[in-house]
């Protein structure tokens, strides 16, 4: 199967290069990227062509593409792939805007091709045996759930993720979606209530976006879910951050913790390291995103699934700024 | 110094225990059936009294270890008979008799220490140490959690009686109200979600956001859903110049693995849990006896304590407006209070 990579402004665009250029039955098709010089470092690094235009990556007919560029530039690559009938796996959040994610939903419903959010919770090992145990009701029904994704601030990542404009906002854009996904897909219900309140103190110098956040949810079963998607974890910190849940259903308790598979690594001249055994989720998400495209069938993950993440997010900021819970309607 | 105990449930039985590592006596028990004062009594080589008022004319210090909707009669009534007081946390059942106990101990003349024990927990003590030390910076994000099973005494259990204890939001959850404002300040708005229907979940279950004065957030989980022997605290202080975590699975220094048949728990401790949930990593000194110890100090020579019965006062105004928002779905703000300053 024939893929590419539209941008690398999404640090996730390495670990989707280095899969797509291991995996036997993939042919990396190329990169094409804005930024020219950094485009043609990583297509020399992964072995791939580089395409200096979207159109000319396009106009190779890959039978899909990924797209990681800033949040922002989500809507215009989506409608170019749509518009070139090729298939999309776009990075998270979907958009910025409602308008933006409802148009590239459109778009690639008008133009019959696969809208895939890339949600890797959805491909994590442990996050996975836990939704088996809820299917198979050995929870029973799950009442209430704490939920963390806090990370490291960004900026050292990629500095735009701290950029406003191009990022649609801070640590709430950047890590509510995660658990909102999961959390939906685990009640498979629809989140109704938006409570949330945000924080600057944690780098306050170096950004002007929120860096701490903490949200109370409230799905249309009843079930409600706290999510911490504050950037607490220090500049010094053995990985970049993680993500966890504790829920609580009627018939007992589940901790899940998405990235505990680690090595500890200490040495005389670093600082002590995780190293991760884990399952690679994003290898798997690839593998959905070429069966859904081969079956010709929607992927596991939807860019509605993407959408109606973003909606948390968004109703997040209007709560932060209001003091109030807010309400989804659907 | 003389000390009477009043209420011999688990906390009575807790501190009458710690109380033998100070050098105050234990002169008398009063109990709501006699005959449990009497055993205690006989245990600690003291009296068993019917009623408080008997016993006031023998002591200095009274410890009233009895339910919450009890703490704040016996309070006055101790104030009264002009003796100190130790009150087991929450310091009363609402705001307006916590307010009127700090009034009429004042006018008496007499001390009133609350017992909020997680302010002597070597490890909560260690963060907040290492907060004041500038470990985390100007702190920004805090998370405190207490996960434990149902309180399940067979006869008069009154923790489960909203009316006597408040539940678990006040019960249980007032404990990391108090530290979230000794760490992070001043509380301005509670907004917390709750579950307790005895038929539909097996016990009961919150998560509240706290928002400080100075901005920073607080999230705090109490839990009564979980199954016995479990008695799990977390909690995390983000700031910012860096990070403090607690788990105390991660720091539990044993672990036991015992055959049995079936499929019980098989870690931590091994041991079957009491009726109520006390938690329990090995230490020399329990923190039950590090709080009666600095108690002892500050009522025989003034020695500082780490909390007055105004910070009492303040998270059971916290722990009151997180049931309030529970039923209003709104977050509540806390008024300040003439006491709290």
């Amino acid at each position: 199967m024939r893929l590419g990579i539209m941008s690398f402004a999404h640090h996730h665009a390495e670990s989707y290069a280095h899969a797509l250029s291991t995996m036997p039955d993939v042919e990396f098709i190329g990169i094409a990227d804005d930024d020219r010089a950094r485009g043609e470092q990583y297509a020399r690094q992964y072995g791939a062509p580089f395409y200096p235009s979207y159109e000319a990556l396009l106009a190779e007919r890959p039978d899909g593409v990924i797209i990681c560029s800033e949040n922002v530039r989500h809507w215009p690559l989506v409608e170019l792939a749509a518009q070139a009938g090729v298939n999309v796996m776009c990075e998270k959040p979907l958009a910025t805007t409602l308008a933006d994610g409802q148009a590239m939903l459109d778009a690639c419903e008008q133009a019959g091709v696969i809208l895939m959010t890339a949600f890797p919770m959805r491909f994590s090992a442990p996050i996975l045996e836990v939704k088996a145990l809820l299917d198979r009701g050995g929870l029973g029904k799950v009442l209430a759930v704490n939920s963390v994704n806090q990370g490291q601030m960004p900026v050292h990542h990629r500095a735009w993720f701290v950029d406003k404009e191009l990022a649609g906002g801070g640590s709430v854009f950047d890590h509510t979606v995660h658990l909102a996904d999961v959390l939906r897909w685990y009640l498979d219900s629809e989140v109704v209530e938006v409570y949330a309140q945000t924080n600057r103190i944690m780098h306050r110098e170096e950004v002007e976006v929120e860096t701490g956040g903490l949200l109370l949810i409230t799905f249309a079963n009843g079930t409600f879910a706290s999510i911490d998607c504050s950037w607490s974890r220090p500049l010094i910190y053995p990985t970049w951050g993680g993500l966890a849940l504790d829920l609580i259903g009627d018939k007992g308790v589940v901790n899940v913790d998405a990235f505990s598979q680690n090595l500890t690594a200490y040495s005389n001249t670093d600082q002590p390291a995780w190293l991760p055994w884990l399952s690679d989720s994003d290898r798997a998400m690839i593998v959905e995103f070429m069966a859904a495209i081969r079956e010709q069938r929607p992927p596991s993950v939807s860019g509605y699934d993407g959408y109606k993440a973003m909606e948390v997010a968004l109703a997040a900021y209007r709560s932060a700024e209001l003091g109030e819970p807010v309400v989804i309607t659907h | 110094m003389k000390i009477g105990i009043i209420g011999v449930g688990a906390m009575g039985g807790t501190h009458a225990d710690a109380w033998t590592h100070t050098p105050a006596r234990i002169v008398g028990f009063v109990a709501e059936h006699f005959e449990h004062a009497r055993a205690m009594a006989e245990k600690y080589n003291a009296q068993a009294y019917p009623d408080l008022a008997s016993l006031l004319p023998h002591i200095d210090v009274i410890d009233i270890c009895t339910p919450t909707h009890l703490h704040s009669e016996m309070v006055l009534q101790a104030a009264a008979a002009g003796v100190d007081i130790i009150c087991e946390k929450p310091l009363a059942r609402s705001v307006a008799e916590g307010q009127k106990m700090i009034r009429a101990s004042k006018e008496a003349g007499v001390k009133l220490l609350v017992g909020h024990v997680v302010r002597f927990f070597p490890e909560y003590v260690g963060a907040k140490r290492a907060v004041e030390a500038g470990q985390v910076g100007e702190v920004a994000v805090v998370r405190l959690q207490r996960d434990v099973f149902r309180p399940r005494k067979t006869v008069g259990n009154w923790f489960l009686d909203f009316e006597r204890s408040g539940g678990m939001i006040l019960d249980l959850m007032i404990h990391d109200f108090d530290y979230a404002r000794w760490v992070a300040g001043p509380v301005k708005t509670v907004f917390c979600k709750h579950i307790g229907d005895p038929e539909t979940s097996p016990g009961d279950h919150g998560l509240a956001i706290l928002t400080h004065e100075n901005g920073a957030i607080s999230h705090v989980e109490g839990s009564w859903a979980y199954p016995p022997p479990t008695f799990r605290t977390r909690f995390e202080i983000a700031g910012s110049g860096g990070l403090l975590i607690h788990d105390s699975d991660a720091s539990a220094p044993i672990s036991v693995y015992r055959h049995k048949g079936g499929d019980g728990p098989s870690s931590g401790s091994g041991e079957a849990a009491g009726d109520v949930p006390v938690p329990a990593s090995p230490l020399l000194e329990s923190p039950y006896a590090t709080q009666l110890k600095a108690f002892y100090d500050h009522l025989r020579n003034g020695a500082p304590l780490p909390l007055s019965a105004e910070d009492g006062l303040a998270a059971l105004q916290i722990a009151l407006a997180a049931i309030e928002s529970t039923q209003t779905g709104k977050p509540v703000q806390i008024k300040p209070l003439p006491e709290v300053a």
